[in-house]
């Protein structure tokens, strides 16, 4: 086994071994679970990060695989790594998050009773993902992408006492479920051609002259991108992501930049030429993307639960990675995705701080809590907002700038135009939420200080920081670094993924990222005019019209219209399922228990225990028998 | 009907009263009794036979052969046998129930 190989069933086994350990024997233990948890991570990130090194190269790859279980002549279930410099930047990016996630964790969750629990799930997490990412072929990434799938649901159903969070795990893994069906059979489709479907070997089918019909690539793409729609929470398939808020913020954090949702952009931008083969698939998949990137974005503009604010623009930062991945650009898509990884952590932890601190979710509630007492989590929210809108020096801005230079290049005015707004309102939504949370409302201001007053000694103030929350803030502030440092990753990455595609330089500012930054400053603009200034109204333009408010709040009735379709058939469905089970299966192997019982009974009358029938029995069958055998005697 | 038949007959009669007494006696001991009878039947039949229908006695020698005998002096000792075994039990049974009844003896009802 070669070093390579070894350093990535390091970067997938450590976490493995973690989860198991922490759920079987240190249930009982929190502090040496997490400890065992972040030891596990902190294993497989460095491991991630040597890979990155050894293939650092371009042109470089890995690829080892061992097949253990042969089925026939063209197929096996095989399991191995596949490592370049898409797959280990990523494996980096998992474990550096969920690592984040893990030392933040220490301080949020601290005194919940499930704490060993979290991190046995989020060491699950962690292995899943570091699992589908560095996977070889592609039943080995369904298994994995199924993993992940579960792992998600655990947690975002982790508080399952309670009904919103059990019903929203139900949700995520019930409608991720309804993309996973199209994913499966995409995958069983290229396996059926292919054999053994090793990523390579796919993508070498694709091309032109390939094994692989464009009847067939544009089937099994359109079939694979369901299963994407699902997990990366785009068009039609997107309403469980903002329900999913009902787990820890934490998780959130965790579930929104590096895992779960990251795990369908990364596999269009693994299967990248598979799908660029398919040209009618991919033209789809600009459009769906675009309608979700806008449509989101008017969702979160009325939201006023920080986490769901968060999560529609996550849906919208995905939408745009997959509008990069689209128009033909892997490195735009892929560079979103890490830098989206980074700053959307990043929100979602200093969320998690003022969170924690005003035990609500709700913007207008932690304005009135002194939230920029939360150092820590005010420069958080800042700089990823700052990196979400696309301000300059943060690292959204080069990443999206990449994005919209993608898709200029490829499409029409028209989508370039879309998604030039789809920017303007992303800058208008973050720096809404900032305003919302950091600037204490003119009447509420007061009204907050004077309770401030009253509480006295018992007030922040007094508080004073737990190891656990210094954690929190520490994780906050690295990753607030980071966002400053991801944004020059762009050329490193793009000779790498892609060689020989134009670099472009990260300060190149030319007509198309002037007027970026232009609608980024008017979005900003727009929002300290409605939000951020004294005696602001604090009212948007989209919640002056209750109509337009009511609308895009709830999801613009998606869950509503499947309610009245889909769910009402599926309960119907399953309520005729019941009946059939009740009356006709239970029926049927009642039947049967009943009928055994009563015969049982019957036959029970012959063994009376007297022996004396028994005897009269016995000499009357002898009889019998020697009558018939008399007669088989005397017969010849 | 030749000599051979009274001696079955009788044989057939005894094995029918033993049966009879073996099914209708409700006494462990009557039982036992109706059974030995049973016994010196099939020790009859086993005479009869090969004292008169030849069997062997058609062998070479002509002369009658004495393995009937054998057997029913073995027989009458298996029934000594028996009935010792089955009076201890009796014995035991009457210790244990405080009855040689065979309808109080009905545990096995199922």
């Amino acid at each position: 086994m070669t070093g390579p190989t070894l350093a990535a069933l390091l970067a997938q086994f450590a976490p493995l071994a973690a989860c198991a350990v922490v759920l079987v024997a240190l249930r009982g233990r929190p502090r040496t679970a997490a400890a065992l948890a972040i030891a596990g991570m902190a294993v497989s990130f460095a491991a991630s990060a040597w890979l990155v090194a050894a293939v650092a190269v371009p042109g470089r790859s890995f690829l080892a695989q061992t097949v253990f279980l042969p089925v026939d002549q063209a197929h096996s279930l095989a399991f191995g790594v596949l490592l370049d410099t898409l797959s280990t930047t990523m494996a980096l990016v998992v474990s550096a998050v969920t690592l984040a996630v893990m030392v933040y964790s220490t301080g949020y969750m601290a005194g919940d009773p499930g704490f060993a629990r979290y991190y046995g799930f989020l060491a699950l997490f962690g292995w899943a993902m570091q699992g589908l990412v560095l996977s070889a072929n592609l039943l080995q990434t369904l298994a994995f992408w199924e993993l992940v799938g579960l792992a998600s649901f655990l947690l975002i159903g982790f508080w399952f006492e309670r009904a919103a969070p059990a019903a929203a795990a139900r949700k995520a893994f019930i409608m991720t479920r309804v993309g996973d069906v199209g994913f499966l059979l995409g995958v069983l489709l290229l396996i059926r051609t292919l054999g053994l479907a090793t990523i390579p070997d796919v993508i070498a089918a694709a091309a032109p002259g390939g094994a692989l019909t464009g009847r067939t690539i544009a089937v099994a793409a359109a079939l694979l991108l369901m299963g994407v729609i699902g997990k990366s929470a785009q068009g039609p398939l997107f309403t469980w992501l903002p329900d999913a808020m009902e787990g820890p913020t934490p998780v959130s954090a965790l579930l929104h930049s590096a895992t779960m949702v990251a795990a369908g952009v990364y596999l269009v931008a693994r299967l990248h030429p598979l799908f660029l083969a398919a040209p009618d698939v991919m033209r789809g998949l600009l459009w769906l993307a675009i309608a979700t990137a806008l449509a989101t974005a008017t969702m979160a503009m009325v939201a006023t639960d920080i986490k769901r604010v968060l999560a529609y623009s996550t849906i919208s930062q995905l939408a745009y990675m997959l509008m990069g991945l689209a128009a033909g650009s892997v490195t735009a898509g892929y560079f979103h995705l890490v830098t989206h990884a980074g700053f959307k952590a990043l929100l979602f932890l200093s969320a998690g701080i003022f969170i924690h601190h005003a035990h609500s979710n709700d913007m207008r509630e932690i304005a009135g809590r002194d939230p920029r007492a939360q150092r820590a989590g005010a420069i958080g929210l800042v700089a990823g907002s700052a990196a979400l809108a696309g301000v300059i020096p943060f690292a959204g801005y080069f990443s999206k700038e990449a994005i919209l230079g993608a898709v200029g290049a490829h499409g029409t005015t028209l989508v370039l135009a879309l998604a030039y707004a789809g920017a303007a309102l992303t800058a208008y939504y973050s720096f809404r939420m900032v305003f919302l949370t950091l600037m204490p409302a003119g009447a509420g201001a007061t009204e907050a200080g004077g309770a401030h007053g009253g509480h006295g000694g018992t007030g922040a103030p007094a508080h004073r920081r737990t190891p656990g929350e210094r954690a929190m803030g520490v994780t906050v502030l690295v990753l607030a670094a980071l966002t400053l440092v991801l944004g020059y990753l762009g050329p490193w990455l793009g000779v790498r993924l892609l060689p020989g595609e134009a670099v472009r330089e990260p300060f190149e500012l030319g007509t198309g990222a002037l007027v970026a930054l232009a609608l980024v400053a008017a979005g900003i603009g727009l929002a300290w005019i409605e939000f951020g200034r004294a005696g602001a109204p604090r009212i948007g333009f989209l919640e002056r019209v209750p109509a337009l408010a009511r609308f895009c709040g709830d999801n613009w009735y998606l869950d509503r219209l499947y309610r009245a379709t889909v769910v009402r058939w599926a309960a119907a469905l399953a309520r005729a399922a019941q009946w059939n089970d009740r009356t006709v299966v239970d029926g049927a192997t009642d039947g049967v228990a009943n009928g055994t019982v009563g015969g049982g009974r019957l036959l029970a009358l012959v063994q009376n225990g007297n022996v004396q029938a028994y005897l009269t029995v016995a000499a009357l069958l002898l009889a019998a028998l020697a009558y018939a055998l008399g007669r088989v005697a005397v017969a010849p | 009907m030749s000599q051979l038949h009274w001696y079955l007959l009788v044989a057939v009669l005894l094995f029918c009263i033993g049966l009879y007494g073996l099914v209708q006696r409700r006494s462990l001991i009557a039982m036992l009794i109706a059974l030995e009878l049973m016994l010196a039947a099939i020790s009859l039949n086993v005479v009869a036979i090969t004292s008169l229908a030849g069997g062997d006695a058609e062998s070479a020698t002509g002369n009658v052969s004495s393995a009937g005998q054998v057997v029913a002096v073995i027989l009458i000792g298996v029934a000594a046998a028996e009935g010792a075994i089955a009076l201890s039990l009796f014995v035991a049974i009457q210790r244990e129930v405080q009855s040689i009844n065979v309808e109080d003896l009905s545990e096995l009802k199922g």
